[in-house]
């Protein structure tokens, strides 16, 4: 049971969150730019917890502490070995030229960028439909699986519909008047402090267990299959290569991942953030994998579902009350900063790349819709998270390899001049019909060839832009130089430059 | 150095940072390799270090080919919003 203490504590917690929606709103332009993109002015910090803070889900806390039960320190590699380095450079194959151009253009989001470098309508479409049809489940997982830990850690005090409630009221308290600004703030409060705590937690935990060394010794003993990779069959290396291309090379494509980083004021933030990037992520997943490998020897017997309860057991059993308040802020502060994220995008995507289809807004009015249909897609997102259809929840489990397989697109548009808008269409459509004809079970599985089906999806979708680009007519020299000719000269392709650059600026 | 050197150069680090990440043969060392600290066995302490290389991996991807733009490049960006107003 939560104390009256943990009442105030989380109050507080609330408090702090509303406070700075309503500061957020007070220094915040009506404007589209402010609004979404806080003036394209964050800096380094700001990015940095933005990013990390958007991406850590209750996953990271919750299911993969469950998986590392199930699987052993393996898990640890697994789920985010590959991304500790992919996912920022990530942040420079496409981020940095995408802001590039964003900087240039004004471009926001995804589809004005790719839709702006391919001159097409079409492509711009395509982004905007994949990019909402993978992340309403992705948004709607989030919520289910944040008030489902937070039903679980109060012991059911909270029920599940209340849970949700509460996750989807207090991230609309500062989304809706502060836009991007908002989310960004309180990232940077969320992301310190789920951090601090996390690390804290696992002090705690290792202490209540005799010691880090001990409780390591006494699964060395018990079970040593937890430190061999080679013995699960769930991340045996052909599942290990595959996972490889689902949600490490995805984080770029989530577009509240992408939107942020154009929001980034200059180049050095995110040069700052690409390089401590992977140091955080690292951290707070080694956290949850020990937390998890520890649980396997200090509560055992637990399967399925019921291993991804571990973290909230270990607090229930070996520690204070007073960490089941701290624990209930962690699930609390790593669910709010991504839902708020996702629904800020996807209400961006609609605003900006679906109404001016229909009808010319200015940007205080899409600043005004953008705060309308935040309420309304969290209306949605809520009533779909209580009914949890089997459609969307179906669609949620391949979202990331969707989100995985648009990638070829946007670097084939950011890196290869021949690339035009039919290659960019149909590696777009291609490879998301097979994603679906394989994970809906239609297509026989030997037709992945063993791999999950993102990998041959993945490299569909290569062969598609490339052979279809070179089939039809290249882009125009004009259409190449608005975007090349800025690439040309910021990475000095021919090596021109070096006397220009070395001139002090003030001659 | 020409830039598609440069490029290449990063392609290698890339290429290298994915095998090391794939490379299953190691996976013979995970219960012969002593625990790191007391607590972390290979299967963990190899991605302490493989961080810690992701993160001079980014160092040298950062001085190869991540140029500052020229600032008269990034000028435009509020115009589309100004003429709005």
């Amino acid at each position: 049971m939560i104390s009256t203490l943990g009442i105030v504590v989380i109050a507080l917690y609330f408090f702090v969150l509303i406070g700075i929606g309503i500061y957020g709103a007070r220094v915040s332009l009506k404007t589209r730019e402010d609004y979404f993109l806080a003036g394209r002015g964050l800096g380094s910090i700001a990015v940095f917890m933005a990013l990390f803070a958007s991406n850590i889900t209750a996953f990271t806390i919750i299911g993969h502490a469950g998986f590392a039960y199930e699987v052993g320190y393996g898990a640890y590699g697994y789920v985010i070995g590959w991304s500790i380095f992919i996912t920022p450079f990530t942040f420079y194959l496409v981020g940095y030229r995408s802001w590039l151009l964003g900087k240039r253009y004004g471009y926001a989001t995804q589809p004005q960028v790719f839709g702006g470098i391919f001159n097409s309508k079409l492509v711009a479409l395509l982004f905007l439909v994949f990019l909402l049809y993978y992340t309403l489940p992705y948004l709607v997982v989030s919520i289910i699986g944040g008030s489902l830990a937070f039903s679980t850690i109060t012991d059911g005090m909270v029920p599940y519909w209340i849970s949700s409630l509460i996750i989807i009221c207090i991230s609309l308290v500062y989304t809706i008047p502060a836009g991007l600004r908002g989310t960004v703030w309180t990232d940077i409060f969320q992301g310190t402090l789920f951090m601090v705590v996390a690390i804290l937690l696992l002090a705690a935990v290792a202490h209540s267990l005799g010691g880090f060394t001990e409780i390591t010794e006494r699964i060395v003993r018990q079970n040593p299959a937890m430190l061999q990779r080679g013995l699960s069959e769930k991340i045996a290396p052909i599942n290990w290569f595959s996972f490889s291309f689902v949600n490490s090379i995805a984080v770029i494509v989530f577009p509240q991942m992408f939107t942020r980083v154009l929001a980034a004021r200059q180049s050095f933030n995110l040069k700052r953030v690409s390089l401590y990037y992977p140091l955080a992520m690292a951290a707070i997943f080694g956290v949850s994998t020990l937390l998890g490998v520890w649980g396997s020897a200090a509560v055992p017997g637990l399967t399925g579902k019921d291993a991804d309860n571990i973290v909230p057991l270990l607090i229930h059993q070996f520690l204070s009350p007073v960490w089941m308040i701290l624990g209930l802020m962690v699930i609390l502060a790593v669910v709010k900063s991504s839902i708020d994220s996702q629904l800020l995008s996807f209400t961006h995507l609609v605003t900006d790349d679906l109404l001016p289809r229909f009808k010319r807004i200015s940007s205080a009015q899409a600043v005004f819709w953008g705060r309308i249909l935040l309420v309304v897609f969290a209306a949605a997102a809520y009533y779909i998270a209580l009914v949890r259809p089997a459609a969307i929840l179906s669609i949620a489990a391949f979202a990331f390899s969707g989100f995985s397989v648009m990638l070829p697109v946007m670097i084939g548009a950011l890196y290869w001049p021949r690339a035009n808008k039919y290659g960019a269409c149909a590696a777009l459509v291609f490879p998301a019909v097979m994603l679906h004809l394989w994970y809906l079970g239609i297509l026989p599985g030997w037709t992945t060839f063993g791999f999950m089906p993102v990998f041959p999806a993945f490299v569909l979708a290569i062969i598609t832009l490339v052979v279809v680009s070179y089939l039809t007519a290249p882009p125009s020299a004009e259409q190449r130089e608005k975007t090349f000719g800025i690439f040309e000269r910021v990475f000095d392709y021919e090596d021109k430059e070096g006397e220009e650059k070395i001139q002090p600026k003030s001659s | 150095m020409n830039f598609k050197v440069r490029l290449t150069l990063v392609a290698l680090v890339v290429l290298g940072m994915f095998i090391l990440h794939n490379s299953f043969w190691l996976w013979n060392l995970d219960d012969r390799v002593p625990l790191l600290f007391g607590f972390m066995p290979f299967a963990f302490s190899f991605y302490v270090g493989y961080t810690l290389l992701a993160f001079i991996a980014m160092r040298i991807i950062i001085a190869l080919a991540w140029p500052e733009p020229p600032a008269d490049l990034l000028q435009s960006a509020g115009d589309k919003e100004s003429n709005e107003q």
